[in-house]
């Protein structure tokens, strides 16, 4: 069984997590281009070396960060995400009920 | 009004979600936090319990709180607040405080009350800032395993070490139970230290067979309130 040390839980086997995607900087969603949005959602660099990604220990709920190796799948480092993340994000409203300033929405 | 405890249990307003499967098993009936539980489920719950007995809890008062304040808030209310995350501390009134992660804790009702504290406490203000309500009333099913087979039936269900070397009271395990999601926590509860386990309320009937099932081979079944309280 292949294992996986969770920063809360402690060394778990692998089918207790949920990958979540890669860790990006995301964009001012305000000023991005459709195009840098949709690399930041959905797209992946898919390249052999070593990755941050977000993985969720579903029975606790918790989400927290991996450094792992693409090509020996190796994971190097689990660590909370207040390691990286120190401060909330919000975002803010327009009249319209919209988040987003940029595309056409169509 | 009728007598509660004479009702069967479909007939009673606040029931547990798993009612289904041991009103079958069921000799008589109490009402605890304004919900029924298993009085007697036999006639030898006692001696099974020591071994090893089930008993479904989830009408038993329990409540939540998540974010930064949490702690702060559990602690003005004069409840103790585990040092760690996955760690177990009992109140003065007999109440369990669950430290699920550095920012949630839960709060279980003790064995000797009818739940008044915890729904006292879950009536209280909030800090105005950094503390949410968990409502886990409703979202999550609480069964309790009792008696000294416990870590052994545990262990054909779930992946963790629950042995009491390496998990002992006070301690808390959030992982995978006969392949559903669960927080077992063993911590004293009544006269003897029992492992709790709250899973999703959509599995509750199914844990509540798969435990069983486990149970089996150790000649355990369904007991009681009053062999353990």
């Amino acid at each position: 069984m292949k294992m996986m040390p969770c920063p809360l839980n402690g060394l778990r086997n692998i089918s207790e997590f949920v990958y979540g995607g890669e860790v990006t900087d995301m964009p001012d969603h305000t000023t991005c281009s459709d195009r840098e949005w949709a690399e930041y959602v959905f797209y992946t660099d898919n390249q052999i070396q070593v990755v941050t990604e977000w993985w969720l220990h579903a029975p606790s709920s918790y989400w927290f960060i991996a450094e792992r190796h693409t090509g020996s799948d190796e994971i190097l480092r689990t660590y909370d995400p207040s390691e990286r993340f120190t401060e909330r994000v919000d975002f803010e409203q327009t009249e319209d009920n919209t988040t987003t300033g940029g595309g056409s929405g169509s | 009004m009728s007598d509660p405890t004479s009702m069967l249990p479909d007939q009673h307003p606040r029931r547990s979600l798993a009612w289904r499967v041991w009103a079958a098993s069921t000799q008589s009936l109490a009402v605890k936090s304004e919900g029924l539980v298993v009085q007697q489920a036999g006639e030898n719950d006692s001696a099974m319990a020591e071994r090893c007995g089930l008993i479904d809890l989830t009408v038993l008062e329990r409540t939540g709180f998540r974010g930064r304040q949490a702690a702060e808030h559990l602690e003005s209310l004069d409840l103790p607040v585990p040092d760690a995350p996955n760690r177990a501390a009992v109140g003065t009134q007999g109440e369990t405080v669950l430290r699920l992660s550095a920012r949630e804790l839960w709060v279980l009702s003790a064995a000797e009350d009818d739940g008044q504290h915890v729904r006292r406490m879950a009536n209280q203000p909030l800090p105005t800032k950094d503390c949410y309500a968990l409502y886990c009333q409703h979202s999550h099913a609480w069964l309790v395993l009792a008696g000294r087979y416990r870590a052994a039936v545990m262990a054909k269900l779930c992946g963790v070490d629950l042995r009491e070397s390496a998990f002992p009271v006070g301690h808390i395990a959030q992982t995978s139970v006969a392949r559903s999601n669960a927080i077992v926590v063993h911590h004293q509860w009544g006269r003897q230290p029992v492992f709790s386990l709250f899973c999703d309320s959509a599995s509750a009937d199914y844990l509540w067979e798969a435990l069983l099932d486990a149970m089996a081979e150790f000649e355990g079944g369904p007991v009681g309130l009053a062999a353990l309280v």
